[in-house]
């Protein structure tokens, strides 16, 4: 075997069994790289139906190769949203009208729908940095800085990630941390958990802004268990403190024997909500653990890729991925990869869909539809190819739909058989070009 | 507080199971050829995974596994 060769299955081991923890940014790499740049760039469009979000987004991530399997790791996402998000208000048989999220202005949701906040806006930009390099012969240290801004919303974020390679390289244990620092600067300032929606103009319960933060560790082992199958394990334990509301989402107060929302009347001359609604309110702390699985089996050209993650929470919101793709080469440069992607999750202890009127207000609630009890299913299907210069293209289209329940023991009155858990249907549609390798 | 016991169980498990049978399992250098092929690796695209990591994060209330739990931003 040449000495290059040797290089080259070292560079590819280690590369390939490092870039599977922490950090998304991260490259696989084939082979030992000459320096240079190499450019991944992506559009998407993410669009939910029923008007609610639409998404456009741009992202590139640059990598500059150093000798020495030293990488630099640049990315770059736009992000713009448009479109409505239910607010966590009711079904009603009449129409309801809700003080806006700046609280300058009422946007009324007709009788007999889902409320929707259709006052949704916003543009997302986030940068991240990430720096790889060997230490010694068998590890490998990783080091990268994120940040987003929306316009309520900043997130700093460091992380590092240490691994190293044992067993003539078949396997790799891996640490990672890290820690994140946001900011919510809700307009006109977050409202205070659990307090009653105001009319236009009364910002009395706002409390300015809010600070959440996120510490992350994944413990990680890849292993090579045969040349045509690679597996990886990894634990996940993530703490989240501070603000952990969504500052726009309300929960309607219901009277205590029809289950329908109460009404209220605004102060005469001023614009208001029609009906008694509070702030949604969620514990100010939140531990997941997550144990994940992921297989690679490569079956005479073609490769399944199969995963499976479990996830549980002091929310008490267990949850269950798996997910499948299956590329299929059509001749040297092109392939096919359909994907299939099931997720279901039970609800958190807190999600209700109203808050009794006239009994003691709970310590938590919330009417989240992401806190919810439901099932989704991805269906999709990705088209690549490579071009004539070496460049490599592919086109994805997927299907995602969420359905929920609301279990029985949450819901009395009217609401049974008319509230309803907002499912929900999307297209993804991403074209992805990388070229400079 | 039991099915966290249990994850840590069957963590624990997986680790003691890897190590005791890392030294029996993998190929040596000259064998790697298709585990070095780009699509081999762990994550082949990763501005789709990213992407993915994004949506599902802001839709559903899991998120990591892979790797570091997402987030930065106020979708979720």
């Amino acid at each position: 075997m040449s000495k290059e060769s040797k290089k080259s299955i070292s560079a590819t081991l280690a590369t390939a069994t490092c870039a599977l923890l922490g950090n998304a940014i991260t490259q696989p790499v084939q082979a030992q790289e000459e320096p240079g740049w190499d450019f991944n760039t992506a559009f998407l469009y993410y669009g939910e139906d029923a008007d609610r979000v639409q998404d456009l987004s741009i992202s590139v991530l640059a990598r500059r190769t150093f000798y020495d399997d030293k990488f630099l790791t640049l990315g770059l996402t736009v992000d713009s949203l448009t479109g409505a998000t239910p607010n966590g208000g009711i079904h009603q048989s009449v129409a309801q009208t809700f003080t806006s999220a700046s609280g300058n202005n009422v946007y009324t949701a007709p009788a007999n729908t889902q409320p929707l906040d259709s006052e949704f806006l916003d543009t997302r930009v986030a940068v991240s940095g990430n720096w790889q390099q060997p230490l010694g012969r068998l590890s490998q240290f990783n080091v990268g800085l994120s940040a987003s801004k929306e316009y309520d919303y900043l997130h700093l974020g460091v992380n590092a990630k240490l691994s190293r390679d044992f067993n003539q390289r078949n396997t790799t244990v891996s640490a990672g941390l890290a820690f994140s620092s946001d900011t919510i600067d809700a307009q006109d300032g977050a409202p205070m958990a659990l307090t009653s929606m105001r009319d236009v103009g009364d910002l009395s319960n706002r409390i300015g802004e809010q600070d959440k933060d996120v510490v992350d560790f994944v413990l990680g082992v890849t292993q090579v268990i045969s040349k045509n199958l690679l597996m990886q394990l990894n634990y996940s334990y993530s703490d989240s403190s501070g603000y952990l509301n969504d500052p726009y989402k309300i929960v309607s107060l219901v009277d205590a024997v029809t289950g329908d929302v109460v009404p209220r009347t605004p102060t005469p001359g001023v614009l208001g909500p029609s009906h008694e609604y509070v702030f949604e309110g969620r514990p100010d702390q939140r531990t997941k653990h997550s144990v994940y699985g992921q297989a690679k089996y490569y079956m005479g050209g073609k490769v399944l890729d199969a995963s499976y993650r479990y996830m549980t929470d002091d929310w008490d919101i267990d949850s269950h991925t798996v997910d499948l793709r299956y590329r299929w080469p059509m001749g040297d440069s092109r392939y096919l990869e359909p994907h299939l992607r099931f997720y279901t999750q039970t609800d958190a202890s807190f999600y209700q869909v109203g808050v009794v009127d006239g009994a003691p207000l709970p310590a938590f609630a919330s009417n989240d539809y992401r806190l919810g009890n439901f099932d989704a299913i991805t269906v999709g299907l990705k088209y690549g190819w490579t071009t004539k210069n070496s460049n490599e293209m592919s086109a994805r289209l997927e299907f995602y739909q969420q359905s929920g329940s609301i279990p029985a023991e949450k819901q009395f009155g009217n609401q049974v058989g008319q509230v309803q858990y907002p499912d929900l249907n999307a297209i993804i549609f991403q074209f992805s070009y990388w070229f400079g390798r | 507080m039991a099915m966290k016991n249990i994850v840590l169980l069957a963590l624990l498990l997986a680790f003691a199971l890897l190590n005791a049978g890392c030294s029996s399992m993998g190929v040596e250098a000259w064998d790697r050829d298709v585990l070095a092929k780009a699509e081999m690796q762990l994550t082949t695209d990763p501005l789709e995974a990213a992407t993915d990591d994004h949506i599902y994060f802001s839709k559903e209330a899991s998120s990591g596994g892979r790797g570091f739990g997402g987030g930065g931003c106020g979708c979720n």
